[in-house]
């Protein structure tokens, strides 16, 4: 029963910003199906990771792989452009600021990479838009522009907008970091929505709740490494490393 | 009116009564400009009416000018507008061309090119626009290249306007967040359709009012490519007959007015366009 698949396999990644040593020597997977959340301090060196795995970052050293296509990181060029292009298209990306385009209406964020990217027909496009935006309850917006929406509304639009490209892996880095409180639970909603329907996800996120609820396996980072990969439950109740434990402390006692 | 009207019934709040005397002194403030406004013009009409006026022993007396030439040549200056508008157009829209190219020269990581679009802002800004005229209209013949005063006029007024809009447009890119790239790059648009498809509309859209300010500029600039003798522009035509029969007050205060109205309508069409972008922004 269990797809043993990796839709996302990292392999001796390093990434430097400067003389900063952010990765450090990280290897990881993602089975399909399968929801990952990524946890850890400001500036442990989880969004880094996510961003690399679309190549927003280009990683200093090792390997990514998603969906069969692997890009070595000291490749350059005409082909390994093309390459990291077929990765982005294999990769849904939902962003702390949401980046939705303000000049379009949400309709038109939504297909703008069906139509754009991929040659889509109009007509058919907007169907696919239209069914995308159904999903995340935000149909009745169609034609509003992105500047008129709550935050939690908009996060919802952006997630359409990732999954109209209809990706193997849908990447979350901090989706709820920016909204109002009360506005986290409907995003939160969507994304266990989608857990249901069985995609494939890695969530970077603060939210232990939903780490605890959703996730299949939670990542610990600290200081550019990987220092805990194991299921929910047990990471809560017996987490092996001390920083681990701290981290969770500091959840529990409402600090982060 | 104002806050009062959503609950009719209700004596109004301090609030309420404070908000209503603001919005009453506003609108008197507005009503005192436009007579202020009424009562200048009216005094600058006057200054040309030729009519005299005494007060107590004074006598002012207004300039008399020649309303028979008015009548007579105010057809074959109004000739000059739709010119003076086509080189306008022309010119802004040369302008608008090489301001994009040199601010994307501006902002690439390539030093041929950072400098060429630094050269480029450097000499142009750093010599006169009746210069530059001048120079395409008089010294590329020397080199074997003759331009039509128009042609001239177009390419200087262009070049010229185009070195000044580089840094609306500089401005315009970089009031495009880094977060709208990355979330083109992430649904797998290629960097040049992120740039057309994302960046541009929405610098563009940044750019527009800076752009109309020029455009308002540049009708008035056009007039000096009347210099060249061969571009039969607003200001050449009140010259030339102002300088043949000498009337060039007269000639002179036509072509003003031709000018300021022309200014005042683009001026509203700016103001117009500018609320229109601004309601999709909300």
């Amino acid at each position: 029963m269990t797809s043993a698949l990796p839709v996302v396999r990292v392999t001796n990644l390093d990434k430097y910003f400067g003389r900063l040593h952010v990765l450090k020597n990280i290897s990881m997977d993602v089975s399909e199906r399968q929801v990952v959340c990524l946890i850890g301090r400001s500036g442990s060196g989880k969004s880094t990771l996510l961003r690399c795995i679309n190549f927003l970052e280009e990683p200093s050293d090792g390997t990514v792989e998603v969906d069969g296509l692997k890009v070595e990181s000291h490749h350059k060029g005409a082909e390994h452009r093309q390459l990291v292009h077929d990765v982005r298209l294999k990769t849904g990306m939902v962003f702390q600021e949401f980046n939705l385009f303000p000049h379009m209406s949400v309709l038109d964020n939504v297909i703008e990479g069906p139509v754009t990217v991929k040659g889509l027909e109009r007509s058919k496009a907007v169907e696919l838009g239209e069914m995308n935006l159904e999903r995340v309850g935000m149909l009745f917006k169609r034609d509003e522009f992105p500047n008129r929406l709550s935050g939690g509304q908009k996060q919802r639009i952006a997630i359409a907008r990732a999954l109209a490209m209809d990706p193997k892996v849908m990447l979350f880095d901090e989706p709820t970091s920016a909204l109002d409180p009360e506005l986290i639970g409907e995003v939160l909603n969507v994304m266990k929505k989608l857990a249901q329907e069985g995609m494939t996800m890695l969530v970077v996120t603060h939210e232990m709740g939903f780490a605890r609820e959703v996730a299949d396996r939670v990542l610990v980072m600290s200081e550019g490494e990987l220092i805990e990969d194991s299921q929910p439950e047990e990471l809560f109740k017996n987490p092996r490393d001390p920083r681990t434990k701290a981290l969770i402390d500091r959840y529990r006692s409402g600090d982060l | 009116m104002g806050l009062a009207s959503i609950n009719p019934d209700l004596p109004k709040t301090q609030a309420e009564l404070l908000y209503d005397a603001q919005l009453r002194k506003e609108r008197q403030f507005r009503t005192n400009v436009a007579l202020s406004w009424f009562a200048m013009f009216f005094l600058l009409v006057f200054l040309f009416s030729g009519q005299e006026v005494k007060i107590g022993s004074l006598t002012f007396r207004a300039i008399q000018i020649d309303n028979e030439f008015i009548r007579n040549e105010i057809d074959f200056i109004a000739y000059g507008l739709p010119e003076t508008l086509k080189i306008s157009v022309l010119s802004i829209i040369l302008a608008m061309a090489l301001a994009l190219l040199a601010a994307l020269g501006r902002l690439s990581t390539v030093p041929p090119i950072y400098a060429l679009s630094t050269f480029y802002v450097s000499l142009i800004r750093g010599t006169p626009l009746y210069l530059q005229i001048f120079f395409f209209f008089l010294a590329l013949p020397q080199l074997g290249i003759v331009l039509s005063g128009t042609v001239a006029g177009v390419l200087a007024l262009g070049l010229n306007y185009g070195a000044y809009m580089s840094e609306i447009f500089r401005a315009g890119l970089s009031s495009v967040g880094k977060g709208q790239r990355e979330a083109a790059l992430a649904i797998g648009m290629t960097t040049s359709q992120t740039m057309r498809r994302i960046v541009l509309p929405q610098a563009l859209r940044f750019a527009v009012p800076p752009i109309g300010n020029d455009f308002i500029a540049m009708t008035k600039d056009s007039s000096l490519v009347a210099a060249t003798g061969f571009v039969h522009e607003l200001m050449w035509r009140a010259t030339r007959v102002g300088r043949a029969q000498f009337h060039n007050l007269e000639a002179l205060v036509m072509a003003a007015i031709f000018y300021w109205l022309m200014t005042i309508v683009l001026t509203y069409l700016q103001g117009k366009l500018e609320t229109r972008l601004a309601k999709g922004d909300q």
